[in-house]
């Protein structure tokens, strides 16, 4: 992975943060709204409950009142009910709707379900067990200084449990009710019989007597609500996430999709410019071989224009040269004689230089027909040709057998002429002159070499060898043109091989070449 | 009709001079012709331009053909000769300064006869000559004349 496609995961991690920061709020949002529609829901399923329980008492209580103590004064004035009998089981509402509830909780708990707690709460009841507490106290006085406020609710929660509070005025105290919470003594014997205590006694009218107190739980509910929150919450959380996932891998998709395109449209291109090089390239190399071959044509044509216009005036100061001297040899000097053989060796040079000369670049033109050649019998050819042209000479040849080279045996020829004309030449002054043709090894490979026990050469000129026209002997010494061991070295080039010397002066010199 | 003549087809006057000179040395006494350009080489051989009308019955008994000539080169001189009916024969040796390998080639090629090359040593020049003149006027037998 290169730094690009880091830059873009890093560049993702932040993206990756945010969408966690946004999913996160979405869903808190989400909850948050859900809780409060679910507080609404628990909160009027209470009411709902509380509701319904004290219609039920009031409808209790109503009965109480307008059925049953009618029916009960009835019988009281017929005389068949003692004029002091009372009994609260009987005649007290209160009394009534509180066992009755009392027993309705027992109901509920048999059937599982929360107690609902309800109170006849006052300030100073007849039975001490609807004594108000220190809220309903609270609550009672509330109600009565303010008479516009018509209920009060609380969620309260009691041992970790919430429960839905809720206080209404009950009764307010009307002249009829003083009969019984008036003064004591006005109140029926039986009454004041049964409950002995200021309680329930010296109400005044307006004012508010009781108040109803009732508790529902709202656990049930909240229960269920908490499940179905922490359920739709760990389902939006999960969703969020997968829809977050979903968009990561998305996004890393995208990513190495766009690093996959790029990369291929950069290998496309890369591939193009290399097509194109290709193309340009391939262009250069036809326009130079062209040019090349322009040039090798042109060089064609000056080596023959050389061959044939620079020879023909050379012949002619050659050959009037000499018929000045056949036909006036009797009037000239002989210094002029010795001039006029100056001029003829001169042009007879000149000759043997445009023929080496025309020899040099036709090696370098033209084409290399490789084949085995044996070497050996070429170098016993060459010879026996020098031998034969100078007979007078006595010259031992060391030809080693079967040596043989892969290249062109024209060229090759052509190299070894040179190089055993060479050590014909420069062991022309030597007593007991030998020319060695051989091979050894040198680092794995097979080099071959001439050697001759001649006038040999200074190594510092060693490098001079093979330059065109470099000579190391006055002409007086050895003639030649310069130009043999050029010749040599640039056949043995063309064969991808090498050539060097090795000698000293009066010890000969050897040639090692390869091919 | 033989009459042993050489045309010698030769643009440098130094080389027509050198040559008749070196014929001369080797006492080759035949007549010779000398055409200085290929045009006019061929006008003599043809009876053309300035030999219009010349009797083409009398034809060389060897021509001595220089390839670098003006006009008309030596070797379309020779492919020409080759071509009509009667020089078609006729013996050419090509005498020149050049040594190429093409030369030699396209001469032989287009049927040169022999191919020599002028040295620039007069002596050797003379010489070749001399083996010119024994061979191709003593030794060699010259083909039937063709009848036009």
């Amino acid at each position: 992975m290169g730094p690009d496609s880091r830059r873009l995961n890093s560049q993702s991690g932040h993206h990756y943060l945010k969408i966690t920061m946004v999913a996160l709020g979405v869903a808190c949002a989400v909850a948050g709204g859900l809780y409060y529609l679910a507080r609404l829901y628990v909160l009027n399923e209470a009411e709902r409950n509380i509701q319904a329980v004290l219609l039920a008492h009031r409808g209790m209580h109503r009965y109480i009142q307008e059925v049953m103590h009618p029916a009960f004064y009835k019988l009281k004035a017929e005389g068949l009910v003692a004029e002091k009998f009372y009994a609260p089981e009987i005649l007290s509402s209160s009394f009534i709707v509180r066992n009755q509830h009392k027993a309705y909780n027992e109901e509920r708990k048999a059937a599982g379900l929360d107690e609902i707690y309800y109170k006849m709460a006052a300030l100073n009841p007849r039975n001490p067990v609807n004594k108000a507490d220190a809220l309903e106290e609270k609550l009672i006085r509330m109600f009565n200084e303010n008479k516009e406020i018509k209920d009060y609710r609380e969620v309260v929660r009691i041992n970790g449990k919430d429960y839905l509070y809720v206080a209404l005025p009950f009764l307010v105290n009307q002249p009829k009710c003083l009969k019984c919470h008036g003064d004591r003594e006005d109140a029926p014997l039986g009454l004041q019989l049964r409950y002995p205590g200021q309680g329930g006694f010296n109400e005044k009218v307006g004012q508010i007597r009781a108040i109803e107190s009732i508790r529902a739980p709202m656990e049930h509910q909240y229960f269920v609500i908490h499940i179905l929150f922490a359920s739709s919450f760990a389902g939006l959380t999960v969703l969020t996430w997968l829809l977050f996932f979903n968009t990561r891998l998305r996004k890393m998709v995208w990513v190495r999709t766009q690093a996959l395109e790029q990369e291929v449209s950069e290998r496309y291109r890369a591939e193009e410019e290399v097509r194109k090089a290709n193309e340009v390239l391939e262009d250069r190399v036809k326009e130079r071989t062209a040019q090349i071959a322009a040039a090798n044509k042109e060089l064609d044509s000056f080596a023959y224009s050389v061959s044939h216009d620079l020879r023909a005036p050379l012949r002619g100061i050659e050959g009037f040269s000499q018929a000045l001297l056949e036909d006036y040899g009797e009037r000239l000097d002989d210094t002029a004689k010795d001039y006029l053989g100056r001029v003829r060796a001169g042009c007879l040079r000149m000759g043997d230089l445009i023929d080496d000369i025309l020899q040099l670049s036709r090696l370098s033109r033209g084409e290399i027909h490789r084949e085995e050649v044996n070497l050996s019998a070429m170098a016993g050819e060459i010879a026996e040709e020098l031998q034969r042209a100078a007979p007078e000479r006595r010259v031992v040849f060391e030809i080693a057998p079967e040596i043989t080279g892969f290249g062109d045996a024209i060229l090759l020829r052509a190299a070894l002429d040179n190089l055993f004309g060479n050590a014909w030449k420069f062991t022309s002054k030597t007593e007991g002159a030998r020319i060695t043709f051989g091979r050894q090894e040198e680092g794995g490979k097979d080099v071959l070499f001439v050697r001759d026990n001649g006038v040999g050469f200074d190594m510092a000129y060693a490098d001079k060898l093979f330059g065109a026209f470099q000579r190391l002997h006055s002409f007086q010494e050895f003639e030649g043109t310069g130009v043999g061991l050029a010749t040599v070295q640039r056949i043995i080039h063309r064969h991808g091989g090498s050539i060097r010397a090795e000698g000293a002066v009066g010890q000969g010199a050897t040639f090692y070449f390869s091919l | 009709m033989r009459t042993n003549m050489i045309l010698l087809v030769e643009d440098n006057p130094d080389d027509e001079a050198l040559t008749l000179r070196a014929l001369q040395k080797n006492n080759i006494l035949n007549e010779v012709v000398v055409a200085r350009d290929g045009v006019e080489a061929l006008d003599f051989l043809f009876g053309t331009g300035a030999h219009a009308g010349r009797d083409l019955t009398i034809m060389p008994e060897v021509i001595l053909l220089d390839i670098n000539l003006p006009k008309i080169n030596g070797l379309e001189v020779l492919a020409k000769i080759r071509k009509n009916e009667w020089t078609k024969l006729l013996p050419v040796v090509i005498l020149t300064t050049s040594n190429e390998e093409q030369d030699k080639i396209k001469s032989y090629t287009l049927g040169a006869n022999s191919f020599i090359r002028k040295p620039v040593d007069f002596q050797q020049f003379s010489e070749a000559i001399r083996h010119l003149g024994i061979y191709w006027l003593l030794l060699n037998q010259a083909p039937p004349v063709v009848k036009g």
